[in-house]
């Protein structure tokens, strides 16, 4: 059974224009206009349990519309979504005893406690009983080494602490699903790198599905087998991350070192030079264009190479050309 | 001179910015005075006489509405100043090419003038329809005349609150105490005329009445004798609590330049 | 009742968070017994230079001020958010209580502690005590009218803070209602004329927290104890169904605050 099947969901909301002006500020005032803003246009896809899903788009793109639909605390304007088998705006509640969530923005902890006194609270929030809630915390901590934050106040611990407090806040009734918005923002690469395999830790061992969104990249290719890019309330892209590498940008970076000087007139069809220093070239190219094998033995043939490192470009370049290209 | 006319009128300017707030505080005179317009006509009523001590009902509810007038103009710089203090801020502002309490002064009057201005303009309203014409012009010169020397002993004794914060973590509730006292001993919600004689002379003491009876007194009931004697004690206590905040001013600057703030 | 253990942990958690800044929280409670106190010593000088007004003597004054102070207290201390839903429902902060699977107004009342309130509510027993009402059902009628009180102030305010779903931004206007309804209570309304009676005992509540129960615990007569049941139940049933009817328009992002 898949663990999210959203179905043409559609989501419209209507602002108030706001004119600038006196005049026109009375106007509005008898007889406002407004202005509908499509935020999610018949959007379709469907997650399978267990599964680790990336929903990523610019700002804007609709994904925090899109979650909110699906956790309830938002009724679409059409359309249909299940979640774990519940209807989310019509059973919210009980679908909240199956499903954690994460906002990066809006924390869940209790600032001016420690964090154990939120989970207990959690355990009463979600019936479980001190038991039960006593196991789970011991392995929350295990899992996410947080075993000596805890009985620190929460005001007191860094971003990167509090975060992985969060995450594991949200594990507490072992539900079936997360949903995390923005889980690594502001943290710093070895925070992040924390995170980041406690997740995958808990995806692996207790087979929690997790639906990631996000604006770092680093988080997709670490943690998600499948990714959906949204833009402009639509999708825009649905498959593996692989494929998005292989299929949407196919340019490789490749640099090179020689044992010997390198020819001043160092030249290579088909390939775009970014630069050559005394003993090493950098360049570029398309392997659509040009065959990775042509490249190579071109180059192996100008000297005795000595290092050679060959790189794709960053995911982050692949997904801003998405964004641009619009649907597939 | 000129800067301190400019911090006053840019705070007058600020107040301006927010009408909301006077809408907010004009309705809570209007409460106020509303409440205890229908205490006191019941109490006239009941007594079944015009005036008790020397005051008529609608003597009662101007008195009320000058007194209210007056606490709402207090100076709100204890708050100020004990913020500066806790964060540190004021030993850089001990360090600028200003007075310190000049400032503040002239930011709580900025403050305060706009206050006292609207609740003038509500009060008078309100009251108007509760009780009918205001005092007379001589009642009014009196009152503006000892409500600039009340204004200046409430300023002293805020800034004296906030000074505490050198000393006391928690000043607001110094603030709290304070404006009960005020409340009571100095006559706010009930006048002195009407307390127990003993009490009465306990309160003459203390500054309290100075900052609020005197001026809501000489109000509803101008009398020269009365207002010699209060403008006496006002300049007295003027003297003790601007004697006492300048030492307040100097102990500070000497705990500022040992502790490093 | 289910949602009785959960309350628990709240306040528990509220408990804990105040204890982090333990001095601070008794300093509040004592300072609020002060600052009640003073209020009282008004009337202290008012009874002794007039006797008695229309039947209420001092003692009824300290009965009439134990009992909106001991509701407004635990009003505040149990179910603190209820003077500032309106910020709540503005800043988005709904979304958290939306998310887990508990009533959201419940959730979000009891998620906060205001300290003080702790020193209202020790006050208005004490205040209660001295009143000279203390007789075994003087108390239970006392208790009776305190829990009343403390459903129509948090029913009361609920409905005028939950108009945020439709006006937006309501801060002020809750504010000046806190305080006439919070003002109103602690005078007897034999002070006013009969349209403020009427005003005080349906759009502004105050009467039913204060004058009412006081005459209550004077002397039982059924008319009171209709008016408080019934006014407690009218307002409470206002309160979540004007609420939910905002969440709902919340729900459907047709209320304020729109975030694509």
């Amino acid at each position: 059974m898949s663990a999210i099947e959203v179905t043409n969901i559609h989501k419209t909301f209507q602002t108030k224009r706001k004119a600038a002006g006196l005049r026109a500020s009375t106007r509005a005032l008898f007889k406002p206009e407004y202005s509908t803003v499509d935020a999610v246009r018949k959007l379709s896809f469907q997650m399978e349990a267990g599964e680790v899903l990336g929903f990523i788009g610019p700002n804007g793109a609709g994904k925090s519309t899109t979650i909110k639909m699906l956790t309830g605390i938002l009724h679409p304007t059409d359309g249909e979504a299940k979640v774990l088998g519940y209807v989310p705006w019509k059973e919210r509640q009980k679908l909240a005893f199956h499903i954690g969530t994460v906002f990066g923005q809006r924390p869940q902890l209790w600032y001016h406690l420690p964090a154990i006194d939120t989970f207990t609270l959690f355990g009463k929030i979600y019936e479980l009983d001190d038991r039960e809630t006593q196991k789970r915390i011991d392995f929350l901590c295990e899992a996410f080494e947080i075993r000596d934050l805890l009985e620190t106040p929460v005001r007191k611990l860094s971003l990167g602490q509090r975060m992985r407090c969060e995450v594991a806040a949200s594990l507490l009734h072992r539900p079936k699903l997360i949903l995390l918005d923005e889980p690594s923002i502001g943290l710093d690469v070895v925070a992040k790198q924390h995170i980041r395999d406690a997740i995958r830790r808990m995806n692996q061992e207790e087979g929690v599905g997790v639906l990631l969104t996000s604006h770092d990249a680093g988080d997709l290719e670490a943690l998600c087998k499948r990714v959906i890019i949204v833009n402009h309330g639509q999708i825009v892209y649905e498959d593996k991350v692989s494929n998005l590498k292989r299929k949407h940008l196919t340019t490789k970076l490749v640099e090179v070192r020689y044992a010997q000087e390198v020819p001043a007139d160092f030249h290579l069809d088909g390939v775009e030079i970014l630069k050559v220093g005394r003993y090493g070239v950098k360049l570029r190219f398309d392997t659509n264009q040009t065959p990775v094998d042509t490249v190579m033995s071109h180059l192996s043939n100008v000297g005795e190479l000595v290092d050679i490192t060959i790189s794709d470009p960053p995911l982050e370049e692949v997904i801003a050309k998405v964004y641009k290209e619009g649907p597939a | 001179m000129r800067k301190y006319f400019a911090v006053f009128t840019m705070q007058i300017i600020n107040n301006l910015a927010y009408p909301g707030d006077f809408l907010g505080r004009s309705i809570s005179i209007g409460i106020f005075l509303f409440i205890f317009a229908g205490l006191w006509k019941t109490t006239f009523t009941i007594a079944g006489t015009d005036s008790i001590n020397g005051l008529t009902f609608a003597n009662m509810m101007w008195y009320l509405m000058m007194a209210e007038t007056i606490e709402l103009g207090r100076p709100r710089i204890n708050r100020i100043i004990s913020e500066q203090v806790k964060n540190g801020e004021v030993a850089y502002i001990l360090s600028k090419p200003y007075n310190f309490v000049l400032y503040h002064f002239s930011f709580g009057l900025g403050d305060g003038v706009m206050r006292i201005i609207v609740n003038l303009i509500v009060g008078l309203g309100v009251t108007w329809i509760l009780a009918g014409p205001p005092p007379t012009a001589l009642g009014w010169a009196m009152a503006l005349v000892t409500m600039i020397f009340a204004w200046i002993l409430h300023f002293c004794m805020m800034a004296l609150i906030g000074l505490a914060a050198f000393l006391v973590e928690e000043t607001n509730s110094f603030e709290l105490i304070y404006q009960k006292l005020v409340f009571i001993l100095g006559g706010m919600l009930l006048p002195l005329d009407m307390f127990p004689v003993w009490l009465q002379q306990i309160a003459r003491l203390l500054p309290f009445p100075y900052m609020m009876y005197a001026p809501a007194r000489l109000f509803v009931k101008p009398d020269f004798d009365l207002f010699w004697q209060m403008l006496a004690g006002q300049l007295i206590w003027v003297g003790i609590l601007v004697f006492a905040l300048s030492v307040a001013y100097r102990g500070s600057e000497k705990m500022l330049t040992v502790n490093g703030g | 009742m289910r949602h009785l253990k959960f309350l628990f942990a709240l306040w528990k958690a509220n408990l804990q968070a105040a204890m982090e800044f333990r001095s601070a929280f008794l300093t509040q409670v004592v300072f609020m017994f002060v600052n009640n106190g003073a209020y009282f010593l008004f009337w202290v000088l008012y009874f002794d230079k007039f006797n008695e007004v229309r039947g209420w003597t001092v003692n009824d004054m300290m009965l009439l001020f134990g009992i909106s102070a001991t509701a407004w207290g635990i009003a505040a201390f149990f179910f603190g958010h209820f003077t500032t839903l309106a910020e709540v429902i503005i800043q988005g902060r709904l979304d958290y209580y939306l998310s887990l699977p508990r009533p959201v107004l419940l959730h979000v009342l009891a998620s906060k502690s205001i300290g003080s309130g702790f020193g209202d509510i020790i006050y208005g027993i004490f205040s209660f005590l001295i009143s000279g009402y203390l007789t075994p059902d003087g108390f239970l009628r006392y208790l009776l009218g305190v829990m009343t009180g403390v459903c129509i102030f948090i029913a009361f305010l609920t409905i005028i803070q939950s108009l945020t779903f439709w006006l937006g931004n309501t801060v002020a206007l809750s504010q000046i209602a806190l305080s006439a309804v919070l003002t109103f209570s602690l005078y007897p309304s034999a002070l006013f004329d009969t349209t403020t009676k009427f005003i005080l005992l349906t759009i502004i509540p105050a009467a039913l927290i204060g004058t009412v129960p006081a005459e209550f615990v004077r002397s039982f007569t059924w008319l009171a104890l209709a008016q408080l049941l019934a006014g407690a139940l009218i307002f409470l049933f206002g309160a979540v169904s004007i609420f939910r009817l905002g969440l709902r328009r919340y729900e459907s992002g047709s209320a304020i605050q729109v975030e694509v």
